[in-house]
C-alpha cells in the first residue's frame, strides 16, 4: 500500500520510545528471517542438484534392470506368475525420519531390508544366474526410488516454506517498517508543532506581561507628577514575578 | 517293441510329413539378419508376415507390445500342437502326452502356490500354459494344503506317478515350492526316458541322447545355482535325474562339489561337456553357460530330423520352434529397449 498509514495512536513520548522499540524489533526480525530464507535456499539449491543427478542415474538404472528382466526371461522362461503368486509381505520397507533444517522439519525416507530372500531357489535349474542379476538391479532400482522419494519431498516442502518466509521477509522490509518510520516521524511531527505552539504561547504572554507593566510605570509616573510626594516604601507596587524577566 | 518302418506311415506318415513342414518354415538365419536390423516392433511384424508366421500379428491393435508377440507366438505352436495331438494314434499320442507333463508341472506349481496364498482361480487359470492343461485344473482350489490337493486331485492326473516316486505327503506340505517342481521333474524325465527306451529302434536312438543332455545338463545347473543357497548337498543330489551320462559317478561328484570349478572338473571328464565349459565365461562378451547348454540343445535336436520313421521329430520341432519364440521376443524386446548392443545373442537354430 502507499506509504502514507501509520498507526493510529496518540502522539506522546511514551508513544515516541515504543515506536522506537518497536522498529528495532521489526527490523531485527526482518534480518533473522533473511538468514533463514538464505539457508533454506542454499539446502533448496542442493536438492535441486542432487535430483537431477539422481533422475538421469534413475534412467540408465531402470534400462539395465529391464534389459536385466529381458535376459532372464530368455533364459528362464515365464517365471513372472510363480514371483508374484508367491509373494506374501514385503520384503523391502522404508521408513521415514524427521530432519531438522533452518527449523523446517523434512522428511527422510530410508529403505530398509526386513526377513530373508524367499526367491532363492527361483530358476533353480534354468536361468538362476540371470534371476540373481536381475534380483539385484532391481534391489538398486528401489534404493534409488527410495532415495529420489525424499529428495522430492524435501524439495516440495522447502519451496511453500521458503515461498512463505520470503513472503514475511517482503512483507516486513516493505509495509511493517515503513508504517512504523511513518508513524514515528509523525510522533515526532506532532510533537515538535505542539512545541512550537508551547513557545509561542510562552512568547505571547511575555508580551502581554510586559505591556502591562509599562502601562503600570506610566501610571506610577503620571500619579507622581500630580501629588509631589515622596512615594512611599509601602507602595511601590507589585513585585514581578521572577520568571517573566 | 520297435516301429517297422514298414508300418510307421500307416498311423504316422501324415503327422511325419505336416511336422516336416513346421520345420521347414524354421526361421533360417538370413531371417535373423533381418529382424536384427529392424528399428521398431513394426518392421518387426513386417518382416515376420514374409515367413511362416504370415500374417499372425495382423489383427492386434497398435502399438504392439512385446508380450503380445510372446503371446501370439506361443499361442501359433499350441494350435499347431493340438491339431497335431488330435489326430495322433497310440504310441505316438502317449510319446505327445509325455511331451505335455513338462507344461502341466509347471502349471502344477503355479496352482499349488497361488491357492496356498489364496488366491482366486479364475486368476489363475489363464495364466498357465495351455499345452499343459489338464481336467481338474479348475477343481484345484478347494484344496486348502498340498497333501489334500495330492489326495484330492493330482491323484487323477497323468502326472500321479512321478508324484508317488518321490514324495511323501508330508514332503508336499514342507518343501519349498521349487524343490517340489525339480523332484517332480527328475520323475518326469526318468519316466520318458523309460518310455522310449522300451519303444526302441530309432526313437531310442534319436531321444535317449536328448533326454541324457538334458538331465545332465539339470544336474549341472542346479548345482551351480545351489551354490549360497539353503539347499543342503543332499537335497541337491536328490534332484539330479539319474538318465544322464554324469549317472553314478558324475553325479556323486556334482553332489559333492562347493564351487563352479569343482563343477568344472565333473564334467571335464565328459567330452562333450568339457567342450561346453571351454566356451563359456562370466565376462561381458563370453557367452553364458546357459547359452552354450541352449546351443548344444538345439544342435542334438537338428539331428532328431536327420534320421526318419521314429518319433523324435516331434519332441524335436516343439523344443526348437519353442527357442524360436524365445528367440524373436528376445530381439523384440532388444529393439523396444534400445539395447541393441547385445541383439545377436540370440541362439542360431538353422543356417
Amino acid at each position: 500500500m502507499s506509504g502514507k498509514d501509520r498507526l493510529p495512536i496518540f502522539p506522546s513520548r511514551m508513544a515516541l520510545t515504543n515506536m522506537k522499540s518497536r522498529l528495532k524489533g521489526a527490523q531485527k526480525g526482518h534480518s533473522l528471517l533473511k538468514k533463514k530464507a538464505d539457508a533454506l535456499t542454499l539446502r533448496f539449491r542442493q536438492v535441486l542438484a542432487k535430483i537431477i543427478e539422481t533422475k538421469v542415474l534413475m534412467g540408465e538404472v531402470m534400462k539395465e534392470a529391464s534389459f536385466s528382466l529381458a535376459e532372464a526371461k530368455f533364459a528362464c522362461g515365464d517365471f513372472n506368475h510363480i514371483v508374484v503368486q508367491n509373494v506374501t509381505k514385503a520384503s523391502c520397507k522404508v521408513k521415514s525420519r524427521k530432519e531438522n533444517v533452518a527449523g523446517v522439519n523434512l522428511p527422510v525416507f530410508e529403505h530398509y531390508s526386513d526377513g530373508t530372500d524367499s526367491y532363492e531357489l527361483t530358476g533353480l535349474s534354468r536361468g538362476g544366474q540371470q534371476i540373481d542379476k536381475l534380483k539385484k538391479n532391481y534391489g538398486k532400482a528401489v534404493e534409488l526410488l527410495v532415495e529420489l522419494a525424499s529428495l522430492q519431498t524435501s524439495f516440495v516442502t522447502l519451496d511453500e516454506v521458503i515461498k512463505i518466509t520470503n513472503r514475511r521477509v517482503n512483507a516486513i522490509e516493505h509495509v511493517i517498517i515503513p508504517r512504523i518510520e511513518n508513524t514515528l516521524s509523525y510522533i515526532i511531527t506532532e510533537l515538535d508543532e505542539r512545541e512550537r505552539e508551547e513557545f509561542y504561547r510562552l512568547k505571547k504572554i511575555q508580551e502581554k506581561m510586559k505591556q502591562l507593566r509599562a502601562k503600570a510605570e506610566k501610571d506610577k509616573i503620571a500619579r507622581m507628577a500630580e501629588s509631589e510626594e515622596a512615594g512611599s516604601l509601602l507602595d511601590d507596587g507589585e513585585d514581578d514575578d521572577l520568571l517573566f524577566t | 517293441m520297435s516301429i517297422s518302418e514298414l508300418y510307421y506311415n500307416v498311423d504316422n506318415g501324415y503327422l511325419e510329413g505336416l511336422v516336416r513342414g513346421f520345420k521347414g518354415g524354421i526361421l533360417r538365419q538370413t531371417d535373423y539378419l533381418n529382424l536384427i536390423q529392424c528399428e521398431t516392433l513394426e518392421d518387426l511384424k513386417l518382416h515376420l508376415q514374409s515367413t511362416d508366421y504370415g500374417t499372425f500379428l495382423a489383427n492386434e491393435p497398435s502399438p504392439l507390445t512385446v508380450s503380445v508377440i510372446d503371446d501370439k507366438l506361443k499361442e501359433k505352436l499350441v494350435v499347431e500342437f493340438q491339431h497335431v495331438r488330435n489326430h495322433a494314434y497310440e504310441p505316438l499320442s502317449t510319446f505327445l502326452d509325455f511331451i505335455t507333463y513338462s507344461y502341466m508341472i509347471d502349471n502344477i506349481i503355479l496352482l499349488i502356490t497361488g491357492t496356498l496364498h489364496q488366491r482366486a482361480i479364475s486368476e489363475l487359470i489363464p495364466k498357465c500354459h495351455p499345452l499343459g492343461s489338464f481336467e481338474q485344473m479348475e477343481a484345484v482350489n478347494i484344496a486348502a494344503t498340498p497333501a489334500e490337493l495330492y489326495n484330492a486331485i493330482l491323484v487323477d492326473t497323468p502326472l500321479a506317478p512321478f508324484f508317488q516316486d518321490c514324495i511323501s505327503e508330508q514332503d508336499l506340505d514342507e518343501m519349498n515350492i521349487e524343490i517340489i517342481r525339480n523332484t517332480l521333474y527328475k520323475a518326469y524325465l526318468e519316466g520318458f526316458y523309460k518310455f522310449c527306451q522300451e519303444m526302441g529302434g530309432a526313437t531310442a536312438d534319436v531321444m535317449c541322447p536328448i533326454l541324457a543332455f538334458e538331465a545332465d545338463r539339470r544336474a549341472i545347473i542346479i548345482t551351480i545355482n545351489s551354490f549360497g543357497t539353503e539347499l543342503t548337498k543332499d537335497d541337491r543330489a536328490k534332484l539330479y535325474p539319474r538318465c544322464g551320462k554324469l549317472f553314478p559317478d558324475g553325479l556323486a561328484a556334482l553332489a559333492r562339489a562347493d564351487d563352479y570349478d569343482q563343477v568344472r572338473a565333473v564334467s571335464d571328464y565328459y567330452a562333450e561337456y568339457r567342450l561346453l565349459f571351454e566356451g563359456a565365461g562370466n565376462n561381458p562378451g563370453d557367452k553364458t553357460l546357459e547359452d552354450r547348454f541352449f546351443e548344444h540343445e538345439v544342435e542334438l535336436n537338428v539331428y532328431a530330423f536327420m534320421q526318419q520313421f521314429h518319433f523324435g521329430i516331434f519332441y524335436a520341432w516343439v523344443k526348437l520352434k519353442e527357442q524360436e519364440c524365445r528367440n524373436i521376443v528376445w530381439i523384440a524386446e532388444c529393439i523396444a529397449q534400445g539395447q541393441r548392443g547385445k541383439i545377436d545373442s540370440y541362439i542360431q537354430i538353422l543356417e
